[in-house]
């Protein structure tokens, strides 16, 4: 089963349309990967499709690197049971 | 020594509202902490705010007559019907006291017959006649009690339009009707046309000071009323302002100087320098307690006083519904529009787009807290929720806005703007790959909503959709 920080990779490459090689950690989405608003809105959208999870919607939106949104996402599968 | 500074932050860890002044079940109220103070003659004269506030002021309606003078006659039923909502938006006390009718048709006598037939107390019915002494059998025969006259006060009307003589001729021929209108019982309101290109103090003043001295010879139910007419529009508020344009000079003298009473002066504007409404409130500051007014200020050329607005502005002033039906505002409006007056899109209270935001960090605040992009509670008072128009600028804040007042939903049951994705990203397609150029309509919208949010249309499509989106006509 592929890592958090793979999945979540994978999805934002997919979201931003860029190749997941050039995707890092330290990345932020809007000023390095270049997410615009609506982008940011699917991208949590896509997450939660990803995960199985549900976001609450100002935290989720306030996070601003992948590695943050990995350490994120992690936290809310665990909350939510979700094994990952 | 340390610097002290001389506006030091008041710290706060919660928000200052201001809520005694912006309650949001009202519109903003206006307070004053002081009295208005204008110069005349050269010394400071003062406007006592708290006078002003135990006056009994109030709104006059012309929709009847300078409003009609501005477009395609109304029926006898649409005349009915408007002054019936003309009513209910006064409310039981009066706040839009008066209206008037031309006497001169068939239809005019009827549609004034009809009007008086539905029985209601206000807006009272008054007439407008010429200054013709022959006039005032129609005033007699239609049984009023009040009817306005032409009084042209400029020597632009005087000389160059009525072909007076004299200054002399001209009051004389005036002061002839008026004594007319006294012989037949008819309370005469002189409409002092062009006062503010006027001589006030070689005509407007001499003429008002010889109508008090006839006035004294009847009983106060005849006495004249003067109404002051902007006819151009040249009138201003602030003070500092000379003489003719100035209108707290202007009221001071009549009411001060020559003693009108507040009572029997009226303030009627015109809207050529963008200045109607304010010249009208400011009138009713500095001493006129009536403010003439037509719905949504059509007039002559740029119109008149917009009644709405100034019942608003009342409002505002009393910090008091006082019987006001806000509401029946929209109403109007809708019918108004029924009836091919259009109305712009961006007019306050009104337009379809009054309380329409476009851009997504706007939508974004009416999503945490209306009141922040929202003017007052238009839901309650005018039966208009705030909405958003969608564009490339309305983001996803904007789209969840919408879906929510489409579906009717309120706190907890309001949709996420993540659960809307899929609709953000069409409307952003339509603009970034489809290169549209026009705002997203309500139909396309309710399509998209039914085909990219199935569940959810499934789940709500039995709530009342939201209001907004239907009670304006297009």
């Amino acid at each position: 089963m592929a890592s958090v920080e793979d999945r979540v990779i994978a999805v934002t490459a997919q979201v931003l349309q860029l190749n997941p090689k050039e995707i890092k950690p330290e990345h932020a989405f809007t000023t390095d990967l270049g997410a615009e608003s609506v982008q940011s809105v699917e991208l949590v959208a896509m997450f939660e499709e990803e995960f199985g999870i549900e976001m609450d919607e100002d935290e989720a939106l306030s996070v601003q690197t992948v590695g943050d949104a990995v350490t994120y996402i992690a936290k809310v599968c665990e909350q939510q049971g979700i094994d990952v | 020594m340390p610097n002290q500074e001389k506006f030091p932050l008041i710290d706060a860890t919660e928000p200052n509202l201001m809520e005694e002044t912006f309650g949001y079940d009202l519109p903003p109220r206006i307070k004053f902490d002081g009295p208005l103070v204008e110069y005349v003659d050269g010394k400071p004269v003062e406007f006592s705010t708290e006078e002003f506030l135990k006056r009994d002021f109030y709104v006059t309606d012309t929709t009847f007559r300078d409003g009609q003078q501005a477009r395609p006659p109304y029926t006898i039923e649409q005349m009915v019907h408007i002054y019936d909502l003309l009513s209910k938006l006064g409310g039981p006390n009066g706040v839009v006291r008066q209206t008037e009718f031309f006497l001169y048709t068939k239809n005019d006598r009827e549609t004034l017959d009809r009007c008086r037939e539905l029985g209601h107390r206000y807006p009272e019915c008054t007439g407008w006649v010429r200054a013709v002494k022959a006039d005032f059998r129609l005033v007699k025969e239609a049984g009023l009690k009040e009817t306005g006259l032409l009084t042209s006060s400029s020597d632009y009307h005087i000389f160059q339009k009525l072909k007076f003589k004299s200054r002399k001729e001209c009051m004389d021929s005036y002061c002839e009707v008026v004594d007319a209108a006294f012989e037949a019982g008819i309370r005469p309101r002189c409409h002092m046309e062009d006062i503010t290109r006027a001589d006030i103090a070689g005509f407007v003043l001499p003429f008002a000071e010889r109508l008090m001295r006839m006035s004294e010879q009847v009983p106060e139910q005849l006495r004249v009323k003067m109404r002051l007419c902007d006819t151009m529009g040249f009138g201003v508020s602030f003070p500092g302002v000379e003489l003719p344009r100035s209108i707290p000079k202007l009221i001071y003298k009549l009411n001060r100087e020559v003693g009108v009473p507040t009572s029997r002066l009226d303030w009627h504007g015109h809207n050529d320098f963008h200045k109607v409404h304010v010249n009208a409130a400011t009138a009713w500051l500095y001493g006129c307690d009536a403010a003439n007014a037509t719905l949504f200020g059509y007039g002559e050329r740029t119109g008149n006083p917009p009644l709405e607005g100034a019942v608003m502005e009342y409002i505002a002033l009393r910090g008091d519904l006082c019987g006001i039906q806000t509401e029946v505002i929209t109403e109007l409006a809708n019918y108004m529009q029924s009836i091919g007056f259009p109305i712009p899109e961006n007019y306050p209270f009104v337009g379809r787009h009054f309380n329409t935001t476009r851009a997504g960090i706007h939508a974004g605040g009416l999503r945490q807290d209306e009141r922040i992009y929202n003017v007052f509670d238009t839901t309650k008072l005018l039966n208009r929720p705030p909405r958003v128009a969608l564009t490339d600028k309305s983001g996803a804040d904007g789209v969840a806005h919408w879906i929510n007042e489409f579906f009717g939903l309120k706190d907890d049951e309001r949709i996420s703007k993540i659960k809307c994705h899929k609709v953000a990203r069409w409307v952003m397609d339509q603009y970034e790959k489809e290169g549209r150029m026009s705002s997203i309509s309500d139909q396309e919208m309710e399509d998209k909503v039914r085909e990219l949010m199935p569940a959810y249309w499934e789940k709500h499509r039995g709530s009342t959709p939201g209001e907004g989106y239907d009670r304006i006509a297009d």
